[in-house]
């Protein structure tokens, strides 16, 4: 009683918000909360971009997934024993441990163990590690990636990322066939421009991409060959003698017959 | 292009002078990066030599990025030896135990030519454990490369041989300061180091007798088109394209040849009549618009269509794009299209300003001569035949949006 009397007299802290407005230092940002949607279901995945991008590194957090909810604590995830995945943990700079890194393969990587023995396990000759990979397999396997990676130190990020850049490395199986347009300058004086706009018509799709009722693709040319025609299309390494500018049409339709699935 | 004809005489010398006195020797010999650069070789070697760091590299590059474009391979074919002289020297003048030959794989006989004249030298005791018994280290690795055109830009090649995405990187900090893994590395087409040996037998003023004083020495030309005589020739610099063409046979039988593609595919249309005031020099052909590239000349007769070949070869340049820079990945595929809309008469009447603008705002962000040079075609095609363009009766600006009834 004696408390609620003392109050009483005091001046009021109340602020007749928004009227009046409390003063706030200009480096508040309040409380960090977590956005939720409109089930009241948490959004964060535990990504740790924000950890990431928070420059004092104040920011640290971990999850878990119960019952298809996303519990998501602040702190240091390891207390709670619950950082998510692999890949969450690398993105927050932790360690990786090996049971977590290695599974199982369901292919024989005995081609990928041969490769990267022939250079020493040395990543600075990664794209002769993943020609000999791709020569023993037809294409690169994700497992193979993986062990790669792992034997040889390089992030998984980077093996993927030079995998994916160089146009004779691919991941998928079975893209032996192609067709292929030279680009250059003497062919595409000679008509192979008009050539890949009537192929990609006549075929449904588009100039680099696959063709959708074959096993084929088309593609550019790396190089011209030598001695071979202008414009110049080579199926299966097997240059097009036949074929102009002005027959282009009737070609393709021929060559539809002949590879329909 | 013809191999030296005492062999490994001018690694001989090199050893004997010293790597500053070798570097000295090309500088004054004013010998320049055949590879489109246009530095001194010379100055390149000394400030790679005087770079603070425990190792360095050499390499060369042998990996021709424009489709059809078949100098360097013949030069390598040819003068394999001259090539891995020249490297040798330049890797010994800048103290380098390592070295490489980065060349296309589709290369196979240049691959192995490289790779014999490499191995028997190591035989001879000529590179090795112990080059010609001076007690240095030097090993030398042929390394094929494929699947990308990138590979050709200096910085790209040495992402590529670390194993790594072949995207360039800003320059400077050049390669001759931080290069592969990081370290000093002196990089060199194999044409310029095809001539090292040359001037180091036969002096640096004999050198500067030849071809254009300012850039000294001759190039490979690989003319092709509607000429009587396709190929690779070997000329001084500053030859006119006039006397070039007239070396190659002329026109075709029956055809007319209204320009050249100097520079492959992004290279700049030069048109006749100014072919024999244009010299084939790096600065005589910045002046039309047009650069050495790859070497490659391709005669364009009447029968072609400017605008369809100059929208083509964009396209091809922005397919090959890397896509480390926006304005590369995105603005090169925008001028494409642009030009295919003049191509096919759908241009609005601002188009050649957006034209203008855009290839500017692209070779101003340009990490690379890529990106830098992907714009020529177009803009030489407009500034020379600006009558293909606009064909009669399209407005060039205000009104309707015009397009071509046919």
């Amino acid at each position: 009683m004696a408390l609620t009397l003392t109050r009483f007299f005091q001046p009021k802290k109340t602020v007749m918000y928004p009227e009046a407005k409390p003063d706030i230092p200009p480096r508040n940002r309040g409380r960090l909360e977590l956005v939720t949607d409109e089930r009241g279901t948490l959004k964060c995945e535990t990504c740790f971009q924000c950890a990431q991008a928070c420059p004092i590194e104040c920011i640290d957090m971990g999850g878990v997934d119960t019952k298809g909810r996303y519990a998501v604590h602040w702190g240091p995830a390891e207390q709670y024993a619950e950082r998510r995945e692999e890949s969450a943990m690398r993105r927050s700079g932790r360690t990786v441990s090996d049971a977590a890194a290695a599974q199982e393969s369901s292919i024989d990587l005995g081609a990928v163990e041969a490769a990267l023995e022939r250079v020493d396990y040395d990543p600075h000759h990664m794209l002769q590690i993943l020609e000999s990979v791709q020569r023993a397999y037809g294409y690169l396997p994700v497992d193979a990636l993986k062990r790669i990676s792992r034997a040889t130190g390089a992030w998984y990020a980077m093996v993927y990322g030079t995998a994916t850049f160089y146009k004779h490395l691919t991941f998928e199986p079975g893209r032996n066939r192609t067709i292929a347009v030279c680009r250059c300058a003497n062919c595409l004086v000679a008509g192979a421009g008009r050539v890949i706009n009537t192929l990609s018509f006549e075929f449904g799709t588009e100039f680099g991409q696959a063709i959708p009722w074959s096993n084929l693709r088309l593609e550019a040319l790396a190089t011209h060959l030598p001695d071979a025609p202008s414009p110049l299309v080579v199926i299966d390494g097997e240059p097009q003698r036949e074929l102009s500018s002005r027959n282009a049409e009737s070609w393709a339709a021929a060559l539809a017959g002949r590879y329909a699935a | 292009m013809t191999p030296p004809a005492t062999p490994w005489s001018a690694l001989h010398a090199a050893l004997a002078a010293g790597g500053a006195a070798t570097a000295q020797t090309l500088i004054d010999a004013g010998l320049r990066g055949r590879g489109g650069g246009g530095f001194l070789t010379g100055e390149k070697w000394r400030t790679t030599a005087s770079s603070e760091s425990d190792r360095r590299y050499a390499v060369a590059n042998a990996y021709e990025s424009d489709p059809a474009v078949f100098a360097n391979r013949l030069l390598v074919e040819k003068n394999a030896l001259g090539v891995v002289e020249g490297l040798a020297i330049a890797a010994l003048s800048v103290g380098a135990r390592e070295a490489f030959i980065g060349i296309r794989a589709e290369y196979s006989d240049a691959i192995r030519a490289l790779e014999a004249v490499v191995a028997s030298a190591e035989r001879d005791g000529i590179l090795g454990p112990n080059v010609v018994g001076s007690g240095r280290e030097l090993l030398i690795r042929v390394v094929p490369l494929q699947g990308s055109s990138m590979i050709g830009e200096e910085t790209v090649l040495l992402k590529a041989l670390a194993g790594k995405r072949g995207q360039p990187e800003q320059t400077p900090p050049y390669p001759s300061s931080v290069g592969y893994l990081g370290k000093p590395t002196a990089v060199n087409n194999v044409a310029t180091l095809a001539a090292v040996p040359w001037i180091l037998s036969n002096g640096a003023a004999a050198f500067r007798q030849i071809g254009d004083p300012a850039e000294p020495g001759t190039v490979l030309v690989q003319v092709s088109g509607s000429v009587a005589n396709a190929g690779v020739l070997e000329v001084p610099t500053g030859t006119p394209l006039a006397e070039i063409l007239a070396v190659a046979g002329g026109a075709a039988s029956g055809a007319t040849i209204k320009a050249l593609l100097v520079g492959g595919p992004s290279g700049g249309f030069v048109p006749t009549q100014l072919l024999a005031s244009t010299p084939y020099s790096g600065a005589g052909l910045a002046t039309v618009g047009a650069h050495i590239g790859s070497g490659a000349l391709l005669a364009v007769d009447g029968s072609v269509s400017i605008p369809e070949l100059a929208a083509m070869l964009t396209r091809w340049c922005a397919d090959e794009a890397c896509g480390k820079t926006i304005p590369c990945r995105i603005g090169t595929r925008r001028l494409a299209e642009i030009g295919q809309r003049f191509v096919d008469g759908l241009a609005g009447p601002d188009d050649g300003e957006r034209l203008h603008a855009l290839a500017a705002d692209v070779a101003d962000s340009a990490l690379c001569a890529h990106e830098r040079l992907t714009p020529s075609p177009l803009l030489t095609g407009m500034r020379y035949f600006k009558q293909e363009f606009y064909p009669a009766g399209v407005a060039q600006s205000g009104g309707a949006v015009a397009g071509r009834s046919s």
